[in-house]
């Protein structure tokens, strides 16, 4: 229900939840996570299994950007205007080429769309722009990848699709069709997630009435951060260090005796079994069959250990352990993962952006004084 | 669950102690000192040491502070080819964006930390003023170690050492508006920071959030709109005319405050002295605003914000319209890093729910039988 404005006064100080838990901070259509049922919910209200088998990250975008699938003309007449607004301005690129060919992705990421974003005057966030972004991420990850190898810039191909598109950049040759499969997966299941911290931060920028440059930038910086998209990552990571399912239990016992977390579980929303990990993993076997024996002998361990120290917490596999197999099974290097992350995640943000719009109010939240009791007088710096 | 707050109004997202806002005494609190005890007499250094740390810093530490800030205020190389691909036109803001995305740039991630904090602060203005005389076809001016930090900002503005006046009033300036509780900027940069992201990251999202018309985009539209006035006579007529257009006063209205703004108070102040011509009509304008919105709403408290005389006083620094959102920035960055610094003390990951609004599971229709 909407609450009317003009009654909201708070005359007592309300409790905190740390980290705003539980606490309802928008209304949206775009997406739901029904984290008691184990249910994502995609605007329109498709289940993710439902959509995930017979979409492109294309319709999903246009679904989340519009509410409605696209038919055949509109699918067509989206997939021409991304094409088109793959390559990158001047600028754009001027900026990528400035930085350190060893710069962390992400940092090249927020860099050169805020480059690519930049603009004379502000402009009110429309649809044309989030179809420029979403376009224009794969160029960008693909050639600071490319730049990092020490190998040139591959250009964009308008006749390919998105996913397709971004692995030919990335590695200059035809990829082969299950690879499209797995990344193309992978981005559709990975485009929204109700309120995480990364559309959440979009939701607070666009709240001001900026621009949606602004918004996307400060959502990857946000995304950056190992609690939220470096978390895949670091879910690889840790598969790489326990290397075979052999070693699984040993590696896993140490780790928990010497009380270090298992990168891939636990959820804040879910109580369940993700959705979304539920679908990766059934694709893992197939995308990348040997590191898929790790994670799944890690998976049965670690879900195993977490429940003999807390039975009582529903523990369980999210979507960055599995996720993390698919993506290598696409051909995606580590490296890559939290970036690529975004390069699907754009499709929700800007979504999440162009819905605040309807009824746009500045998100000012309060905050409990713990400083020392006003009223204390300077001392001169002389006598400091 | 607790029900939709629209903007979270009245819904408490941190715990701090850099700064209160106490609105219904019209009071701003740095670290336990009122802010009209700090505005006279401190630095902006002095303030950004006291927000960092919660301390006033000793001789000692504030020249151990300057020198840090002045030995940081130059370009990497990275952040010097960015600002020069930038058109000459492009919004300050949008160059600020981008240049300190890519000033911060690292390897690996790195835990913000004061050392990095100071690092930020003190590239802002460098930003600024480079940008600002390319845009004028003018060489850059390389920063002097020997100037404070508002006195530097407006010697690479202008190449020029500007009037002691001149400085203290930006000092002033920038020392009112370093911080200011839990604003939508600053919120921005702790939702980024509670994830365990990098600090340029965290102020990336905050220049954007500032960005915005209903947060630090307001002293230029103040400018705009007396502009449009022209002269204290045609006020009133002028005024009138606008509300039957339902045109909003610009620089009027704060969620929180309850009273004058304390901060208004002194920029008011501040633009009677250094801004006559600028005061004349401001003034009038505001007397005009604020009985007009009196006579609509007379149970809604109504009083002029920071912006209003913020717009006067930069003016009268001599900078362009364009210029005051991101010296806004100049002077919030020290507040911004202060709370991303104190967010991850004690850090747990901002995820709030969402209602969901949209409509009851459904299938799919494959895309050949879609209308």
């Amino acid at each position: 229900m909407v609450a009317n404005r003009a009654s909201v006064h708070f005359t007592f100080v309300p409790e905190f939840s740390p980290g705003l838990e539980g606490v309802v901070a928008a209304q949206t259509a775009v997406s739901e996570v029904d984290g008691a049922n184990g249910r994502l919910i995609y605007r329109g209200g498709y289940l993710i299994e439902d959509l995930s088998p017979v979409v492109s990250f294309e319709e999903v975008a246009y679904l989340l950007w519009n509410g409605e699938l696209p038919n055949k003309t509109q699918l067509d007449a989206l997939c021409r205007q991304m094409s088109a607004a793959r390559p990158l301005k001047d600028t754009a690129r001027g900026t990528l080429m400035a930085m350190d060919p060893q710069t962390d992705l992400m940092d090249t990421l927020r860099t050169v769309v805020s480059a690519q974003g930049a603009t004379k005057t502000l402009t009110k966030p429309t649809q044309e722009e989030a179809i420029a972004l979403t376009a224009v991420f794969p160029s960008i990850v693909a050639a600071a990848y490319r730049r990092r190898q020490g190998k040139e810039i591959v250009e964009p191909r308008s006749d390919l699709t998105h996913a397709a598109n971004l692995l030919w950049m990335m590695g200059d040759e035809e990829p082969p069709v299950e690879r499209v499969h797995f990344l193309e997966s992978y981005l559709v299941l990975l485009a929204d997630h109700g309120l995480n911290a990364s559309t959440f931060a979009a939701r607070v920028i666009a709240s001001t009435g900026s621009d949606l440059t602004s918004c996307v930038v400060g959502a990857i910086g946000a995304l950056k951060g190992p609690a939220h998209g470096g978390a895949t990552f670091a879910a690889r990571t840790m598969l790489d260090k326990i290397g075979s399912a052999d070693n699984a239990e040993k590696w896993l016992r140490d780790a928990h005796a010497r009380h270090e977390r298992f990168a891939g579980f636990g959820h804040r929303v879910y109580r369940t079994y993700d959705p979304r990990a539920k679908l990766l993993r059934e694709m893992a076997k197939a995308a990348a069959p040997e590191l898929h024996r790790t994670a799944a002998r890690t998976e049965e361990l670690a879900l195993q250990i977490l429940h003999e120290s807390h039975p009582e917490r529903p523990n369980a596999t999210n979507v960055d352990f599995w996720a993390s197999v698919v993506l290598t099974g696409a051909g995606i290097p580590k490296e890559m993962f939290t970036s690529l992350f975004a390069t699907s995640r754009v499709a929700g943000w800007t979504a999440h952006v162009l819905e605040s719009l309807a009824d746009l109010r500045i998100i000012r939240p309060a905050s409990v004084w713990t400083g020392p009791p006003p009223g204390k007088k300077p001392v001169p710096l002389a006598s400091r | 669950m607790s029900a939709y707050v629209p903007g979270l109004e009245g819904i408490v997202a941190a715990q701090t102690a850099i700064s209160m806002v106490d609105g219904a005494n019209g009071r701003l609190v740095y670290r336990g000192y009122v802010i009209a005890d700090l505005a006279e007499d401190m630095s902006f250094e002095e303030v950004a040491h006291l927000l960092w740390t919660g301390r006033l810093p000793t001789r000692a530490e504030l020249d151990a502070l300057s020198l840090e800030l002045a030995s940081s205020r130059a370009l990497t190389r990275a952040a010097t080819i960015t600002l020069d691909a930038l058109p000459t036109d492009t919004d300050p803001m949008d160059v600020l964006r981008s240049v300190v995305s890519v000033q911060g740039v690292e390897h690996k991630l790195e835990k913000p930390s004061i050392p990095l904090a100071i690092h930020a602060t003190a590239s802002f203005p460098t930003i600024l003023a480079m940008f600002h005389r390319r845009q004028l076809g003018l060489a850059p001016i390389k920063p002097r170690a020997d100037l404070g930090h508002a006195a530097n900002y407006l010697y690479m503005l202008n190449g020029k050492e500007s009037s002691p006046g001149l400085v203290r009033a930006l000092n002033t300036y920038l020392v009112l508006l370093a911080d200011h509780g839990m604003n939508a900027s600053t919120f921005t940069a702790r939702v980024i920071a509670s994830t365990d992201s990098d600090l340029a990251s965290c102020l990336v999202g905050a220049i954007g959030a500032l960005k915005g018309p209903a947060h630090g985009g307001a002293p230029s539209a103040v400018m705009d709109q007396l502009e449009k006035i022209g002269t204290a006579d045609k006020a009133e007529s002028w005024m009138r005319e606008a509300r039957k257009q339902k045109v909003r006063f610009m620089g009027f209205g704060h969620r929180i405050y309850r009273t004058y703004d304390p901060r208004a108070k002194l920029l008011k102040e501040m633009c009677a002295r250094l801004n006559p011509k600028f005061y004349e009509l401001a003034s009038k304008v505001e007397e005009t605003a604020l009985m007009i919105l009196h006579e609509e709403h007379p149970e809604r408290p109504q009083a002029t914000n920071v912006e209003f005389y913020s717009a006067g006083v930069l003016q009268a620094i001599g900078l362009p319209k364009e210029y005051f959102p991101p010296t806004f920035a100049v002077s919030r960055v020290a507040g911004w890093t202060a709370h991303v610094l104190e967010q991850s003390a004690n850090n747990r990951l901002i995820r709030p729910q969402s209602e969901y609004i949209g409509p009851e599971p459904r299938k799919p229709v494959p895309l050949a039988e879609r209308g």
